[in-house]
């Protein structure tokens, strides 16, 4: 019966993601909205399969003009009919918004999730309606078998799979065309072709996806298959909770037997062929090939030897041919449309396109086709739209729980079998799961484990007893009670696993854990030296993830219910048992506390950093003195360096009965606290303060004394008598651009124009326009306090985009708003000038692969240059240790100039020490202040004579007491913090956060959720189970 | 022919062989664990896994298929790398605490890890304590040691097709379990005790032998022998110690059962609790006291030459030699239980014929209850495609589940009629065949094999000496009954003026006798049995009878003599 001629279709997906997000309720409302408005002879409703677009469903693309809405619900539909369908205009709150320009993009071909894709195995998924076999015919559907049973022998078929090089699916990567020959050559009459449609990887929805949005592709590549080897009889073997799938095949068989494509002489030829779905029982290990024989035989589904391979013995004993359902769906275009076109895509061994299930912290999760070869970072970050939230890349996990993952350096990896095999993972069924920077690896390892092992079949025992054996030294490290030898423990279990189990599940076992020993080696040690987990996952290792994300661990839950109860000097002596710069934190610390808050899951994070600054400004009458001993030690120890590093060992040090003196070259101390951060951030006479209580510890601080020019270090050694020295002279050297130009006059380096600044001599820049290079807190900082010194205008120059500024971003944005000016994706390549600087030449760039660290890598555009006028040039792209002091007699360094240590902060010569940015390079307060922490635990035993202590487990934790109920703070939200306007910032040297008033900050305190709490509490579950 | 190399040695062997099997034939010793000659092979274990040229993982040797040019290395460092990475995780997975063992010496799993200088371990053994099944009478099993080799679950399905026993669960909680995980005792099990045998370990363990001696410390010693608890004469292995069975195990070589037995052969005879009869006694003013030999013999031969009618009737378990005796001895003589019908037709078959079968007809016998092993070979023919059809309320119930049709005496043509397309039939019988089902059967002459069942265990062994079952005088003057040890007494006896009881225990019966003569046990006789297929087996004594028993045919060779028969 013809249909009537429409002018528009409305394809709704109805695949499993998009039905979960309710596209049911949309069709519904769609279809009464059509009727209600007599559109239903005009506008036909289609609801399709899996269009992979999961992540933003319900979807819904409205042809011929191809438009695509995401999270579409019913209220939404009058709307969509009423502008789109009646007015043909676009309802632009449900287009597709591009993750990181927030640019919406109306139109299904314009977005980039679908950019890189190529549909071969998913060409008809979302766009036909499953249940309707003539749909399918539509799209080419049957031709490829009509060409097959009338033109060609089961031989041509065979050698034209052979050369398009097509590769099973599944995982292991054998050539579809020679499993076919083979099977076909094997003796025998009886012969059966298999459908292995048992997916159970955690996270992965490929073959499912084409079960329920196309199931004829697999069903005709199934019959052409068996022609191919001579089969009469088929299964599928379909897990039995995709019931959808279940019921799409059973109704795509059906259809095919109806219209004479299934059964006795199937068009008119002489083969016939009959095929039954198998429903298995959801055991993971059914995927391997004899298992999942032995299930449809109807036995107990474990793995048996191979030989005899299937192809000679397979189901019941006779010559089986298996395959993937993806590698079925991808037999009819390869015959339509020949094997050199599906041979021409691809890479030199891996041909065609691999389907993946992009899960995990992506932001398009769902399911892509993408030409082998891709590399993994486009898939991720091109098609994948990068990770949500701002947060890091940290690894991609291929081949599903047996495979494994892939750090940040991996990800100009193409994406082929042999690429990912010998990267350390596997291409495996498809699964890809992205994990960022709070992805705990030992956690996802075990997590893998975790499921592997219960997915064991329990036949053989490298697998049953292995799997069991590795998980349980995963938990003991994950629970902080594992030793260095338990690496090489696992690393055996793992060499045996792999050599001696039956199966590939158990061979592959491992292979997470490898992978993760592989690239994240440090987690590992992290998590049983220190009993640290770097990404605050593992439970029984995170008090709370504020604390743990302190580079100096400070116990942000119990100073914050300090607050929150009114005990400011009780919230402050908590604070200052780990970090003495409360007044100087409160203002300039990035928090990392805050990033990692919990409270920001639900809604923001505490406002902890100015929750801290608040209860240090309370503390104004009775300044701080800390207690020391009265009984000194002999040894005397020297600190180079007046920084927030040597400050730090000093005062710890100290207060463990030393005599510390510190030297400081410069007239006051403090160090880059003093001389570079801007008087706007952190006011001198406040952080003068801190800087008192930590000489009324009895620390002497010698300014104006200058290692290297004043004293060496072997006098500090020698005649001065000193046992231990600490080196914390920071990193004082500006990178240079190396680019020409660089030394006309105007050029001055941001270290220089910062340190001027504050000690009162500053360059003049009032009036002229200033080009700041770089994206770093240095280059901010030295922007708005050119701004503030009278500048005319001030660009900031960097090469990358915003999301890799490794400046915080309220920073950027402040300047912003400020009036500093942006030039994103630009490098200077060329100083102007006549001897003095009039401009800054400019080369937009683009964003190339992926570095190590994970960022793309900007690459110059050829004819792009730009001039920027500028008077002022200040370069800061980066600092590097001033070694010129140490008179060429350093200890040793590495390649950036830090100095070399051991993981206690011993340098290369006895008795030195090394903390802070002298270590790290460029970093932050807090960074240096944890690193004086460890440096003066190290001096003390290397002093003492004794094991060095963590300095994570320097002092004991006490749980405070929760004075507020949680229920009543369940709604609050952050308190915004009091600000200068910009207008009036930009011109003065004042504080820009004006600070909390009492009550504000006792409400914002009580919005902390006291994870502490719960640690508590699991510990001592776990004290309890262990007694 | 292929031709191999293992470790470095060139061979020519059978194609279609594994590497285990070519290794064994050449005297290579390859380790193995859940392998048992008896049944199939499955690779679990992992202790035979052998380096085989151009394989990237290493290969079980037990299923690995030899192949032109093959190089195999089976003590390379990778393979003993693996086989002690296997036996570390073994040892890691339970209990196997040895010296708490009763297997201990005898085990398999011991040996492996001495051969394998396996001196300490490498994991930590957090392992629970696993359930003890013993809810069976005879044995039970022990999860604690077990190592999952499955040899009891192959043994259950392929040697006795019963299909007791498999797994529940799966990986690290995989278990041993019976039927759909009920206990032992509650199971469908049939004691047969095969799993008991094959178990490489301590975790299915005999109650009545457990630590009462190793083999390899030498404390038992072994001697095949023939069961005669039936008629089948399974071979059996007895396990004695000082003039004790301490257990019986089922011989893998001997025809007809080759590793099966049932629960009478292996259990039952272990049982016996009645007193042990050593010396002759005599009846004395009405009661009976010990004499000596010469004293009891005269006696009976007082006994019989007064007789103007006498007779014999013995056990069914007594051998060829005693028969013979007998017969020269007794004009009348009978063994006891009900008699065979005769056919009057049929080729008769062996027990070999149920393998290839593809009908059985099972009529008026329940092998299940008379003679199991043929019950459990039936069991597997099916397994193997066979059709079962019942005639006659035969099977009973252990068969009857599994027949195609099962069918009264009167209406026995319907199964011929069906059976009449099978190409290869076998019709087993019992003494409750009808007539008219015995009538109806013989259209299948000439194309099925027919297998009595008969009651006695050595009937065809009495038949062809003379002896057959007695029929029945009503009373003679003197009767000489032979016991013998049987467990079952003849229920009617013919009455007698005088009795003569040749018996190794102490009995209702012989406490009537005039005269008892001692006989010995089972254990201690020597001699020829004929089983139901007409195969004579030889069998020596385990160990001597008790000081004074003569051999069970001597009292009645003497009585020959002595009655002037010889």
């Amino acid at each position: 019966m013809a249909e009537p001629l429409y002018r528009a279709n409305v394809l709704v997906c109805g695949g499993t993601g998009c039905t979960a997000s309710g596209s049911q309720a949309v069709r519904e409302a769609m279809a009464r909205e059509l009727e209600r408005r007599g559109l239903t002879g005009e506008v036909r409703l289609v609801e399709t399969g899996c269009r992979g677009f999961c992540a933003m469903g319900p979807v819904m693309i409205i042809y011929p003009e191809g438009i695509f809405y995401c999270q579409v619900t019913a209220a939404d539909v009058p709307t969509i009919v009423e502008e789109t369908l009646v007015k043909g205009r676009v309802v632009d709150r449900l287009t597709y918004k591009e993750p990181v320009t927030h640019k919406s993009i109306p139109f299904y071909k314009d977005i980039g999730f679908y950019g890189k894709q190529f549909r071969i195995a998913l060409r008809n998924c979302g766009l036909i309606n499953p249940e309707n076999i003539e749909e399918y015919i539509a799209r080419d559907g049957y031709a490829a078998l009509a060409k097959v049973l009338t033109e060609m022998t089961p031989e041509q078929v065979i050698d034209t799979v052979k050369r398009a090089g097509l590769r099973g699916r599944g995982g292991a990567g054998f050539p579809v065309g020679l499993k076919w020959e083979l099977c076909r050559k094997s003796p025998g009459n009886e012969k059966y072709i298999l459908c292995n449609a048992d997916e159970g990887d955690p996270g992965a929805f490929m073959d499912r996806s084409i079960l329920e949005g196309d199931p004829h592709s697999v069903v005709e590549g199934m019959i052409i298959g068996s022609y191919a080897i001579g089969a009469r009889e088929g299964y599928i073997y379909c897990r039995a909770e995709y019931p959808l799938a279940i019921q799409r095949l059973k109704i795509a068989i059906q259809q095919a037997e109806e219209y004479g494509l299934l059964g006795d002489n199937i068009l008119g030829s002489s083969h016939s062929f009959r095929l039954h779905i198998k429903e298995g029982a959801g055991a993971f290990v059914c995927g391997e090939e004899t298992a999942l024989m032995a299930s449809v035989e109807g036995r107990r589904g474990e793995p048996r030897p191979r030989p005899p391979y299937p192809a000679v013995a397979g189901l019941w004993n006779k010559p089986s041919n298996i395959n993937n359902v993806k590698s079925y769906a991808n037999i009819p275009p390869i015959i339509l449309n020949g094997a050199e076109w599906f041979a021409s895509r691809g890479t030199e061994r891996s041909k065609g396109t691999a389907v993946f299930a992009l899960t995990g912290k992506v932001n398009n999760t769902g399911l892509v086709e993408v030409p082998m070869g891709i590399t993994l970072g486009e898939i991720i970050f091109d098609v994948g739209g990068g990770i949500p939230n701002g947060k890091k890349f940290k690894a991609v996990q291929t081949g599903g729980p047996l495979g494994g993952c892939l750090p940040a350096s991996h990800l100009n990896t193409p994406v082929d079998y042999e690429s990912l095999t010998e990267a350390g993972a596997t291409m495996g069924s498809g699964g890809m799961i992205v994990a960022d920077e709070d992805t705990c690896m030992v956690e996802l390892a075990k997590f893998f484990l975790t499921f592997a092992q219960a997915e064991s079949c329990g036949k053989c025992v490298p697998c049953r007893v292995g799997g069991k054996r590795m998980l349980e030294i995963l938990t003991r490290i994950c629970e902080g009670k594992g030793t260095m030898e338990d690496l090489d423990t696992i690393r055996e279990l793992a060499d045996g696993m792999n050599t001696a189990s039956l199966c590939a599940l158990g061979q592959l076992t491992p292979g997470p854990v490898r992978a993760t020993l592989r690239y994240f080696l440090d987690e590992y040690e992290a998590h049983i030296r220190d009993k640290y987990c770097p990404a605050g996952v593992c439970k029984a290792l995170v008090r709370a993830r504020c604390i743990n994300s302190c580079p100096a661990g400070v116990d942000v839950p119990s100073y914050v219910a300090a607050i929150a109860a009114g005990k400011y000097a009780e919230g402050l002596a908590i604070h200052r048992e780990r970090n003495p710069f409360p007044l100087a934190c409160g203002r300039v610390c990035p928090a990392f506390c805050e990033e990692r808050c919990r409270r920001g899951d639900i809604d923001e994070a505490v406002a902890i950093r100015q929750l801290k600054r608040f209860m240090a400004d309370h503390e104004a009458e009775v300044p701080w003195t800390p207690t020391v001993p009265a009984q000194k030690w002999p040894e005397r120890v020297a600190v180079v360096g007046g920084g927030p590093a040597g400050l730090t060992a000093a005062l710890r040090l100290a207060e463990r009965g030393y005599e510390v003196t510190v030297f400081e070259a410069a007239p006051e101390p403090g160090g880059w606290m003093t001389y570079g951060i801007p008087e706007y951030r952190l006011p001198k006479a406040i952080l003068r303060k801190e800087i008192e209580a930590i000489k009324r510890a009895g620390v002497e601080i010698r300014t104006n004394t200058a290692l290297g020019r004043d004293f060496t270090l072997d006098d500090l050694m020698g005649k001065m008598g000193y046992k231990a020295v600490v080196l914390a002279i920071g990193t004082q050297v500006s990178r240079r651009l190396r680019i020409p130009g660089e030394d006309l006059s105007g050029v001055i380096h941001a270290t220089d124009f910062l340190r001027s600044v504050a000690m009162g001599q500053a360059p003049d820049v009032a009036g002229k326009r200033v080009v700041v290079v770089g994206g770093g807190n240095t280059a901010i900082d030295a922007a708005r306090t050119a701004l503030r010194r009278g500048a005319a205008a001030v660009h900031i120059v960097y090469r990358r985009t915003r999301a890799e500024m490794p400046a915080q971003p309220s920073e950027v944005a402040e300047a912003e708003e400020e009036g500093v000016q942006l030039h994103l994706l630009a490098n200077p390549v060329r100083i102007i000038g006549p001897g003095y600087v009039t401009g800054v030449e400019c080369q937009a760039q683009e964003l190339g692969p992926f570095d190590e660290s994970g960022r793309r890598r900007p690459v110059p555009l050829e004819g792009s240059e730009f001039l920027i006028p500028a008077e002022v040039v200040i370069p800061a792209v980066g600092q590097g240790v001033d070694l010129s002091c140490l008179n060429g007699d350093a200890p040793e360094t590495n390649r950036d100039s830090t100095f070399r240590v051991n993981e206690h902060l011993a340098t290369s010569r006895e008795g030195v020490f090394a903390a802070g940015d002298a270590v790290l390079g460029p970093a932050t307060v807090i960074q240096a202040v944890a690193q004086g922490n460890q440096v003066a635990l190290a001096v003390d035993a290397y002093l003492r004579g004794k094991p060095v202590v963590n300095a994570r487990q320097m002092t004991p934790y006490r749980t405070a007491e929760l004075t507020y109920k949680l229920e009543d703070y369940a709604e609050a939200r952050r308190a915004s913090m009091p600000m200068q306007e910009p207008a009036a910032r930009a011109h003065n040297f004042n504080e820009v956060e004006l600070g909390f008033a009492e009550e504000a900050a006792r409400e914002e305190a009580r919005r902390c959720l006291r994870c502490d709490l719960e640690y508590e509490e699991y510990m001592a579950s776990q004290r309890g189970e262990e007694n | 022919m292929v031709h191999i190399t293992i470790n470095g040695q060139e061979l020519t062997v059978e194609p279609g062989m594994t590497v285990l099997q070519a290794a064994k034939q050449a005297g290579i010793d390859i380790p193995t664990l859940c392998h048992h000659p008896a049944i199939s092979d499955i690779g679990a274990c992992r202790m035979c896994l052998v380096e085989v040229a151009k394989q990237r993982a290493l290969q079980p040797a037990c299923t690995f298929p030899v192949t032109e040019g093959m190089e195999v290395q089976t003590e390379s460092p990778k393979v003993v790398a693996a086989r002690k990475f296997v036996l570390q995780l073994l040892f890691s997975e339970r209990n196997h605490y040895c010296m708490y063992c009763q297997m201990s010496g005898d085990c398999e799993l011991q040996a492996l890890a001495y051969r394998y200088g396996l001196d300490h371990w490498i994991y930590d053994r957090p392992f629970e304590p696993m359930p003890v099944d013993g809810s069976r009478r005879y044995f039970l099993l022990d999860h604690n040691r077990c190592v999952l080799c499955r040899r009891c679950i192959r043994a259950c399905e392929e040697i006795v097709a019963n299909h007791t026993l498999g797994t529940r669960q799966r990986g690290s909680k995989t278990m041993i379990s019976a039927d759909l995980d009920v206990p032992f005792g509650k199971s469908t099990c049939v004691s047969c005790g095969t799993c008991l045998q094959v178990c490489p370990t301590g975790a299915v363990i005999d109650r009545k032998s457990a630590y009462r001696g190793r083999v390899s410390r030498g404390d038992v010693q072994s001697s095949k022998s023939v069961c005669v608890g039936c008629a089948v004469g399974c071979g059996v292995v007895v396990v004695h110690r000082a003039g004790h069975i301490v257990r019986i195990e089922s011989d893998w070589d001997a025809e007809p059962s080759r590793g099966l037995l049932c629960v009478t052969g292996r259990f039952e005879q272990l049982e016996e609790v009645r007193p042990r009869l050593t010396k002759p006694l005599v009846r004395r003013n009405g009661t009976l006291v010990e004499t000596d030999w010469d004293a009891a013999m005269e006696a009976a031969v007082v006994g019989f030459r007064k007789a103007r009618t006498s007779g014999a009737i013995a056990t069914g378990r007594a051998t060829n030699e005693t028969f013979r005796a007998l017969a020269r001895t007794f004009a009348l003589t009978g063994t006891w239980g009900k008699p065979l019908p005769v056919l009057g037709y049929g080729k008769p078959g062996t027990l070999a014929d149920l393998e290839g079968a593809d009908a059985i007809v099972v009529a008026g016998a329940d092998p299940a209850e008379t003679h199991r092993v043929v019950a459990y070979r039936i069991r597997r023919a099916l397994d193997h495609g066979a059709r079962l059809f019942l005639v006659d309320g035969g099977g009973g119930e252990y068969l009857q589940p599994f027949a195609t049709l099962s069918v009264p005496p009167a209406e026995a043509a319907k199964v011929v009629e069906v059976v009449a397309d099978a190409s290869s039939p076998v019709v087993i019988y019992g003494a409750g065949l009808q007539e008219s089902a015995l009538k109806a059967l013989k259209a299948l002459d000439g194309k099925a094999t027919f297998i009595g069942l008969p009651a006695a265990a050595n009937a065809r062994g009495a038949e062809a000496e003379g002896v057959k079952s007695w029929n029945g005088t009503s009373a003679v003057d003197a009767l000489y009954v032979l016991a013998g040890d049987d467990p079952a007494e003849p229920q009617e006896l013919p009455q007698a003026g005088f009795l003569v009881v040749q018996s190794a225990y102490r009995s209702a019966l012989t406490d009537r006798a005039d005269v008892v003569l001692p006989s010995p046990a089972w254990a201690e006789r020597s001699g020829h049995v004929t089983n139901l297929e007409g195969r004579t087996c030889a069998f020596e004594a385990a160990f001597p009878a008790p000081e004074g028993v003569p051999a069970e045919w001597q009292p009645l060779a003497t009585l020959a003599e002595r009655l002037g028969k010889a």
